[in-house]
This record gives structure tokens, sequence and C-alpha cells, in this order.
């Protein structure tokens, strides 16, 4: 994704001291073919990367694997959110 | 209805030593009915495809019958689809894996005002997500962390269209 320009919220926020800004966010979408476990697999998945950065500066990757199911469970609560923000 | 317990994958785990996907889909089919259960022929069929013992064979059965009736309730009705959920049991992917997101919430707050803004309708979005390390690593009992983000509409936009970007991809995966 390109890189989100610079949010226009106050500096001075009492949230931004536990909250983290969302930096980067990569994704794949991936194929396990097999594991040693289970010679023949089929099962897809969606990996991300979220590039956050705390309060101090510091940079920090999460990375997280998430089944179809799980990743439309996902998409749908994000455009919840959106719904939700674009009414208020 | 009846749900699946720990024990049940462990029974699953047997399917690990099916020759083919064919041969787990066939067992899928077979278990499914209410004549399953009590079936001898289906039993040596099992006890002999997957070089198991008996009791390990009843047990699997057991599991299979409840996995695909709690799939065929839920409307997946296709093999494949119950070959899914299978797939996606605890047993077959106790395998290498990233971290799982295992929570999701969020608050849209309205930012009313500041000391440099008296008045302003700002809506940003509170995210906090809970994640937790591959299990296999971490044994008993895994870590969760949780990141808190703060989202402006911009950053969701954004975040939005790459998600798009991903379902779009997976319709075209799917429709090949």
């Amino acid at each position: 994704m390109e890189r989100a320009s610079e949010s226009s919220e106050p500096v001075l926020d009492a949230k931004s001291q536990v909250t983290s800004q969302l930096i980067d966010f990569q994704w794949k979408l991936g194929m396990a073919v097999s594991s040693d476990s289970c010679r023949s697999l089929k099962y897809p998945y969606v990996a991300v990367m979220l590039k956050v950065a705390d309060q101090s500066g510091q940079i920090k990757n999460k990375f997280i694997e998430m089944t179809i199911p799980q990743f439309q469970n996902f998409y749908r609560q994000f455009k919840e959110i959106a719904a939700v923000m674009e009414t208020v | 209805m009846a749900a699946l317990a720990a024990e049940h994958f462990a029974a699953l785990q047997s399917l690990l030593k099916a020759s083919s996907k064919d041969v787990v889909r066939q067992l899928c089919q077979e278990s499914f009915s209410r004549s399953a259960l009590g079936s001898e022929s289906l039993l040596d069929i099992t006890c002999s495809s997957l070089s198991v013992t008996q009791e390990e064979a009843e047990q699997l059965l057991q599991a299979l019958h409840r996995l695909t009736r709690l799939v065929t309730f839920r409307d997946l009705s296709s093999a494949e689809a119950i070959l899914v959920v299978c797939a996606l049991s605890k047993t077959l992917l106790s395998t290498v894996s990233l971290p799982r997101l295992v929570d999701l919430d969020w608050r849209v707050d309205i930012k009313t005002s500041s000391d440099s803004i008296s008045r302003m309708a700002v809506p940003t979005c509170l995210l906090q997500m809970k994640i937790q390390e591959d299990p296999s690593l971490c044994g008993d009992k895994p870590s969760v962390s949780a990141v808190t983000v703060e989202l402006s509409k911009e950053t969701l936009d954004t975040m939005l269209d790459g998600l798009g970007r991903i379902r779009d991809q997976l319709s075209a995966v799917a429709s090949k």
C-alpha cells in the first residue's frame, strides 16, 4: 500500500500515549501446498504485515496470518468501521 | 449440536496417514451417515486404508461423524467444503504458521475540539488487535500481544483499498 499521508490530528493527544500509528500495511495471498505433517495441502491464506510506530517513534512489525474466512471477517469489520466513520 | 473436543482433533490425526485426498474425501462421506458409527465394514476399511488399530479407527470415525455433521449443519454441503474444514482443523494445520489474529475490537470517536481548534468533528478509529504467537512454539500458553492503533479516515480508506485488492485477488484465484 502506498504510504498514507501524514494525519492531521493534533499532536497533543492523550490517546497517543497508548496507541500507535499505523505506518504501513503489506499483504500477501499465498497457498500452502505441503507441510511436514500433511503431504498434500491446498490451503490458501492471507499474510499481513502491519508497521506501527509507538509514541517514542519505535517501529514494530506485526505479522498476522489468516485463513480466508478470517480474512473475510477482517475485511467486513473494516468496512463496518468505515461505514460508521462516514455517518458520524 | 455436539461440538468438537480436543480428543476429536487428536483422533483426526489418523487422517494424515491417508495415501491420498480421495481416501480422506471418501471417509468424510462415509462417516456422515447415522449408520456409520455402527458399521463393521466401514471400521475395517478405515483400519486397512489408514493402517490404524480398530480403536483408532473407531475414534476417527466418531470425530469425522461429528465434524461432517457440524459442517453440514452450517450449510457447507459439498465434500470439498468438508475437506476444507478438515484441512483447517488444528490437527492438519499443526504446522509452521505465523501469528494469528485472535481478536479485533474497535471504537469510533469524534474529536470535537482541542486546545488549538475549538470546534471540529473529526472521526477517528481506535483499533485494538490481539495477536497470538504461533502456539506450537509456545507450548501450553501461547503469548497474546495487543496492539492499539488510531486510524484516521484517510488511513482507513487506504487500508480498505488494500483489503479490497486482496479480495479481488481471491476471486481471481477462485475462478481459476
